[in-house]
């Protein structure tokens, strides 16, 4: 099972978000450093605007709650101030929360699609970082799987309202027509770029600026801007109407003093800031200045929240499809567990009948033809799903059902482990130990557009257990 | 012919309040109304029509020219502001300026009703210069009214914008909209609000003995004056614009509307 720590808009001022917030390297950092710990076995990092969440599984010997102790600690050394904002959730409870966030139920903008790309971004990352593993893989693919059902299911996702046409509204509230004003960008981002890409098309200058060069060309030439150098902010200031800024910068790229500078030469024009940036890339202090207005993230965000009122009954049917979903993986999870045992068991029954009939086949019955084989082949099929209904179907309803009076699960796995020396079988150790190293999400049919709510499929594992694979003779 | 004054005065009434309405609601509700945004420009110059009819009814009816009288031009002049506001609107998103102006067209309209009929004309005064005193200074005082009222939307749009209540489909006017509104109006109204002053100091001259309250008024008249040179002089100069511009036209218009009350307060109105 799995633990989720962090802060979110919810919780946390953006002072403190902040500081929490990680760049990639700090991000890689902090996830392999929880899976060097004893606690930790598989970590992941979703780190966006709004929130800053670590994911993680429990490392064998650990459980929940250790594993969450550890995320606390290595967070709160970092920003001592985030204690009281921090949040935890375990087991079930941080199944739900994950499939909530991933299906923007708990964005600042509910409905709004940035979210789902950024965890599949934190999946990737940890993937590639090493510390993704089965547990973790299973619920963040089911976790994307919901929030793709959810989007499609539900009005949750329509409209135009987001961030960045909120945005675009406000520049119409300063200036009456956008036809020739000059936005300046600076830094890269999704959401900024869909800001310039809105601007532009409303008629608008871009001026790209930023540190390196081949990114400015690259993001000036996708949003259809002209490439500057970070040296001319200052003369941009001048003569720009509205200036995105989205950089990684740990500090203010704009000041106050730089506003103001300006603002002598601007001789009264208005001029509107755009801070899509945390930590935030333009001092608060420039909004006191007559004639300039600023609007950061969480102000952003706050007039789509309160826009988007009429996206709460979709909210509502959303909520329930949640946690429909987390308690079907809740109990898919439980019943997961029985599944290394009845494949093992499986594999045993299969070996043992095999092997007679081999026997056979080699002595008494070797007259018979390929007909008579492959329907003994055959039988021997059928007898083994028939030896096996009654108790596969046992230890599922001990691992799923909720009102199960019957023996402990664990009781049943062990007495079904010591009565057919499953122990120490090769293949129940494989099925228990799960993938060694997680799939991309592409492989995992669960890339961009991939999969659709009807043709979300069951994990594998899942499959084997509802319904075991038809087999042939030929195959043996 | 004092019938049609009549009905036209109640038609433009009746237009005036209900195209105010409609503005007002407008505004007042998030998402806008779509019908009232609609309706309430064409109902208000159904209003200034009617408005129009009935001052050219009634001064023919008294035979008093309009510019001769108070009572005329203070109804002129909210006309003026209504239809500068018509004309305005095509080009700009300044709609929501109509919630001020309707209202302000109702309360001249039925206001003007109250103030005294013209007195004697002094015979040593110029009928002409009168005329051109008194039609420049009710076009003036037109123009100066709307850029208060654009003066006084700039400053509640731009203390939405500053404290984050401004949603993202606002219904208040472009801020650079509202304030290049109010600059054109204070130029246009400017040249208009000179001459008044010079032919009021020419009347003065003329009628020789300077009365307490004439003296205050063109006293009122140069400050309000000398407040939009230096205005104006600023904004080229120094770049002054948006609030503090907004702030100096709402000044001018309550300036001016102060002169235009002493005026009305007079018992008898000569000019």
């Amino acid at each position: 099972m799995i633990s989720v720590v962090g802060v979110s808009h919810r919780t946390t001022p953006i002072e403190v978000r902040e500081q929490l917030a990680l760049d990639d390297s700090e991000r890689t950092a902090l996830l392999r450093g929880l899976v060097e710990t004893s606690a930790v076995a598989e970590a992941l990092v979703v780190s966006t605007c709004n929130r800053v969440e670590v994911v993680v599984a429990p490392a064998p010997g650990s459980d929940e709650r250790m594993a969450a102790d550890v995320v606390m600690q290595r967070l709160l050394s970092r920003v001592p101030v985030a204690m009281p904002h921090l949040y935890c959730h375990l087991g079930p409870r941080a199944v739900h929360h994950l499939f909530r966030v991933t299906a923007s139920l708990d964005s600042l903008v509910v409905g709004e699609p940035q979210i789902l790309g950024q965890v599949k971004d934190a999946f990737e990352r940890a993937r590639l970082a090493g510390t993704l593993g089965a547990s973790l893989h299973r619920v963040v693919t089911r976790a994307i799987r919901t929030a793709k059902r959810v989007r499609s299911e539900t009005p949750i996702g329509t409209g135009q309202v987001s961030v960045p046409t909120v945005a675009v509204d406000l520049t119409r509230q300063i200036f009456d027509r956008l036809e020739g004003r000059t936005v300046m960008l600076i830094g890269s981002g999704e959401m900024a770029e869909q800001v310039a890409r809105l601007l532009r098309g409303a008629g608008c200058r871009i001026i790209v600026l930023g540190r390196t060069e081949s990114k400015v060309r690259e993001l000036a030439a996708a949003v259809g801007g002209d490439a500057r150098g970070l040296h001319e902010l200052r003369a941009g200031l001048v003569d720009a109407d509205v200036v995105v800024s989205s950089t990684s910068a740990p500090g203010y790229v704009i000041d106050r003093d730089a506003v103001a500078g300006a603002r002598r030469s601007r001789r009264g024009r208005s001029l509107f800031f755009i801070d899509l940036a945390v930590p935030r890339d333009i001092d608060p202090g420039v909004e006191s200045l007559d004639g300039v207005f600023l609007y950061n993230i969480d102000d952003l965000s706050n007039v789509v929240a309160d826009a988007l009122s009429g996206r709460r009954r979709g909210a509502e049917l959303a909520e329930r499809i949640v946690a429909a979903e987390a308690a079907s993986f809740d109990r898919w999870r439980e019943g997961a567990q029985v599944t290394p045992v009845v494949v093992a068991l499986r594999v045993r029954f299969e070996a043992v009948l095999q092997r007679e009939i081999d026997k056979s086949l080699k002595g008494r019955l070797r007259h018979l033809g390929p007909a008579d084989r492959d329907a003994l082949q055959m039988m021997l099929g059928a007898a083994v799903n028939k030896l096996l209904h009654a108790p596969t179907r046992r230890l599922r309803q001990g691992a799923m059902e909720r009102d199960w009076e019957g023996p402990p699960l664990e009781q049943l796995i062990e007495a079904v482990e010591d009565l057919f020396s499953l122990r120490g079988d090769a293949a129940l150790e494989e099925l228990q130990s799960g993938p060694h190293s997680a799939p991309p999400l592409d492989a995992a049919g669960l890339d961009e557009g991939a999969t659709g709510p009807g043709e979300a499929e069951e994990p594998t594992a899942m499959r084997d257990v509802a319904e075991p694979a038809p087999r042939t003779g030929a195959s043996r | 012919m004092e019938r049609l004054a009549t009905v036209a005065f109640y038609l433009g009434l009746i237009s005036y309040t209900i195209a105010g309405t409609l503005f007002f609601v407008d505004l007042a509700r998030r998402e806008g109304l779509a019908g009232a945004r609609r309706w309430a420009p064409k109902i208000l110059g159904v209003g200034a029509a009617m408005h129009a009819t009935h001052v050219v009814a009634a001064s023919l009816l008294s035979r008093i020219c309009p510019v001769e009288s108070l009572h005329f031009a203070l109804s002129l002049a909210s006309l003026v502001a209504t239809v500068v506001f018509l004309a305005l609107r095509r080009r700009r998103r300044l709609d929501a300026v109509g919630a001020f102006v309707a209202p302000l067209s109702v309360l001249f309209l039925v206001g003007a009703q109250f103030v005294g009929t013209p007195a004697v004309q002094p015979d040593n005064v110029s009928r002409t210069l009168l005329a051109l005193h008194v039609t420049a200074n009710l076009l003036g005082f037109g123009l100066f009214l709307l850029a208060g009222g654009a003066g006084a939307f700039y400053l509640v749009s731009e203390r939405r914008l500053k404290q984050k209540r401004s949603g993202g489909k606002s219904r208040l006017p472009p801020l650079d909209a509202l304030d290049l509104t109010e600059h054109r109006l204070l130029l246009a109204g400017f040249p208009l609000l000179t001459f008044g002053a010079i032919s009021g100091a020419v009347f003065v001259a003329q009628l020789g003995a300077i009365e307490e309250g004439t003296l205050l008024r063109a006293a009122l008249s140069y400050v309000t004056w000398t407040l939009l040179a230096v205005m104006l002089t600023l904004r080229v100069v120094a770049g002054w614009s948006g609030r503090r511009a907004a702030y100096g036209a709402l000044a001018g218009a309550a300036c001016l509307l102060l002169v235009i009350l002493l005026y009305a307060l007079r018992s008898g109105v000569s000019t």
